[in-house]
């Protein structure tokens, strides 16, 4: 399992095209939280996905207009994905290889 | 005092909308009410799916917002391929539809769908309107994402009870975007990056897509191409963007591609990508896809990186600034020769494949037809074996000269997007190929052709059959052609006549002689140049397929060349 957290701006429709990027990859969705926070709104989802998917559902929200950031606590602790994005211009490899 | 209606259209035309397209319902009749007088032409079309494919037309012509109107309902549910269309190829596209009462909404009203909803994962951008006083920022704000970066479309839904209010009305606004974390580019960084893996590099090669012509890149990377020489190839729609005659330029890439391409993409070690997010159709198997290339990918919309396959080089940008930054570089170094590999990548073994089978005669009716269009046209295909022919045989520099519906493959686009075409170009010679499948899910906009006088100059490539389907039937499915016969067709030419538009039939025999007979000449001249609208029928065989092939899930070396 892997918690996302998603910043957003909290327009209609933001929180369900967040949740939509996951479900249309038939994800299970055992939890989710949306809620204020200081600069915005943070939507925190507890997932099941393989690495490749976590690079897609990054690139998905980032796409979303009023997604601000996306962070990927746990996992990138745990698989050392520290990718930043969009991806800079040129980077390290090994950080990048799991979003494929 | 204005009426919500009002306001909507005024902010419309300071968006610079002078032309949509639609159909009327109950819940927008407000705002067609205000049309008169609005400054913005409205065409009518005889559905509302043909409403939404004409706008994409007027966009993808002239890069401007497209704009189509439908009420709520079902209107609102017939522009949803459209939608799906716009997003899949991006399209700048505004949507705009009627909504029943604010008060009605959530109860299952007459005519009441959850449009909002229904579009939520098709559009990059929507808004149910909730109050008058917002409809001028969601104009201006749903105008800008339509455009902005990596262009897409909008849907804005507004109640009929907000159409019909009045307040004190004080102009259209502009919008401003707040800024995202995410427009960071990273100039500096790619620029020694790119030397490396060029000067490393043994057979490069250059893919070009859509994004090239949608960023307004097109000279910028005619220089760059100029100036690397590699073997360059592009996909349906990046068709335009380099110059057929260039010597480096191998044609389409991808499952219909030409053999000279995806070879040279399958043998490449690095590949340059602009503007193209790399899909199945291009890539084939992806985990076969050019085993041996890195990747440098120059792309705006990050979403699109790393996709189907890792790139090893992101350049993310407008690639009307990462292309001339990329130029200006790479002047400043002496470049490997690349001669060698030129020559077997563009060599007359791999180009000079002509086409074979029953293909021949339907091939040949196309060249004569392009060859005869005048500099100023726009080709627009439809989806299916037609559409392949076509994007194989045209030979243009016109960026926007040949357009089609390439990522979602929505069968009917093409009449309807001649209509919008032709509107926002009436000078261009518009010629539009339509398979006998594809023209009968928007047959009714002939009468929109007639009505508005468009010399639209309509060819049906009529095989009686739904033939790229009947090709993997035949080719994949043990020749069991499962309800895609069509032998039954009713005779188009009565029924263009019934609609008020010239029509006639050629056989495939016309184009069996070599050169064509004067007459047939003759014909297909008068066909183009007509002042009217006209539908050519050019009767082919059933069995004629496409070729080169890539079969799904194969790699493009393993492509077929012929039947056998």
């Amino acid at each position: 399992m892997h918690i996302f957290h998603i910043h957003y701006r909290n327009t209609q429709g933001t929180l369900m095209r967040i949740i939509n990027a996951a479900s249309r990859r038939a994800l299970d969705l055992p939890y989710v939280k949306a809620e204020a926070n200081a600069n915005g709104h943070q939507a925190t989802l507890l997932l099941e996905v393989t690495p490749k998917q976590i690079g897609q559902l990054r690139r998905d929200w980032y796409a979303i207009v009023d997604v601000t950031e996306v962070q990927v606590s746990i996992a990138e602790f745990e698989t050392g994905l520290g990718v930043p994005h969009p991806p800079i211009s040129a980077g390290d490899e090994s950080v990048r290889s799991a979003t494929a | 005092m204005l009426r919500g209606a009002e306001i909507t259209l005024q902010c419309m035309r300071a968006e610079g909308v002078d032309l949509v397209f639609g159909y009327p319902g109950g819940a927008i009749m407000p705002l067609y009410d205000a049309l008169d007088g609005s400054g913005i032409k409205h065409i009518l079309t005889r559905h509302e799916q043909g409403a939404v494919f004409a706008a994409e037309g007027v966009a993808r012509a002239t890069g401007k917002v497209g704009v189509a109107m439908a009420t709520s309902g079902p209107g609102a549910t017939n522009l949803v391929t459209g939608i799906a269309d716009a997003k899949m190829d991006s399209v700048p596209l505004v949507c705009i539809t009627g909504q029943v009462r604010s008060a009605l909404i959530g109860t299952d009203a007459f005519q009441e769908t959850d449009v909002f909803g229904l579009t939520l994962s098709l559009t990059k951008w929507s808004r149910l309107v909730k109050t008058i006083e917002e409809i001028p920022s969601v104009i201006a704000e749903g105008f800008h994402w339509a455009r902005s970066g990596r262009p897409g479309p909008v849907v804005i839904d507004i109640p009929t009870d907000i159409l019909k209010a009045k307040i004190e009305f004080s102009g259209p606004v502009k919008f401003v975007p707040q800024a995202n974390p995410s427009n960071g580019h990273g100039q500096p960084l790619f620029a020694n990056e790119l030397v490396s893996l060029l000067e490393k590099a043994k057979k490069p090669v250059a893919l070009v897509g859509a994004g090239a012509k949608l960023s307004g890149a097109i000279a910028d990377l005619r220089r760059l191409l100029d100036h690397l020489q590699i073997p360059t190839f592009a996909t349906v729609h990046g068709l335009g963007a380099v110059p057929p005659s260039a010597s480096y330029y191998l044609g389409m890439v991808g499952m219909h591609g030409t053999m000279a391409s995806n070879m040279a993409l399958d043998e490449t070690d690095l590949l340059l990508v602009f503007g193209a997010r790399l899909d199945d159709r291009v890539t084939g198997d992806p985990s076969r896809f050019s085993p041996n290339a890195k990747i440098v990918h120059f792309e705006i919309d990050p979403a699109q990186l790393d996709r189907v396959r890792q790139c090893e080089l992101p350049i993310v940008g407008d690639l009307a600034e990462t292309i001339p930054a990329t130029h200006a570089v790479l002047r400043g170094i002496s470049l490997p020769d690349w001669s060698e590999w030129r020559g077997v990548a563009c060599g007359e073994e791999r180009l000079g494949l002509e086409p074979r089978g029953l293909a021949v005669p339907t091939i040949r009716f196309l060249d004569e037809l392009f060859s005869r269009l005048p500099e100023n046209h726009v080709v627009i295909a439809d989806v299916g074996q037609h559409q392949m022919w076509a994007a194989q045989r045209y030979r243009s520099c016109l960026p926007r000269g040949f357009i089609t519906s390439g990522g979602l493959g929505s069968m009917g686009f093409a009449l309807p997007a001649a209509i919008g075409v032709q509107m926002s170009k009436p000078d261009a010679t518009v010629l539009c190929v339509s398979g006998d499948g594809g023209f009968q899910m928007n047959i009714q906009e002939l009468a929109t052709v007639h009505r508005l006088g468009l010399p639209i100059k309509m060819v049906i490539i009529d095989n009686k059959f739904l033939g790229m389907v009947r090709q993997w039937q035949q080719l994949f499915y043990q020749r069991n052609y499962a309800e895609t016969d069509l032998s039954d067709n009713p005779d188009f030419v009565a029924i263009s006549k019934a609609y008020k538009i010239h029509g006639q039939r050629i056989s495939e025999d016309a184009m069996r002689e070599f050169p064509i007979s004067p007459e047939t000449s003759d014909e297909l001249e008068r066909f183009l140049h007509s002042p009217q609208s006209e539908l050519l029928v050019f009767d082919t065989a059933p069995e004629a397929n496409v070729f080169p092939m890539v079969p799904a899930g194969a790699s493009l070396s393993e492509m077929l060349l012929e039947e056998d």
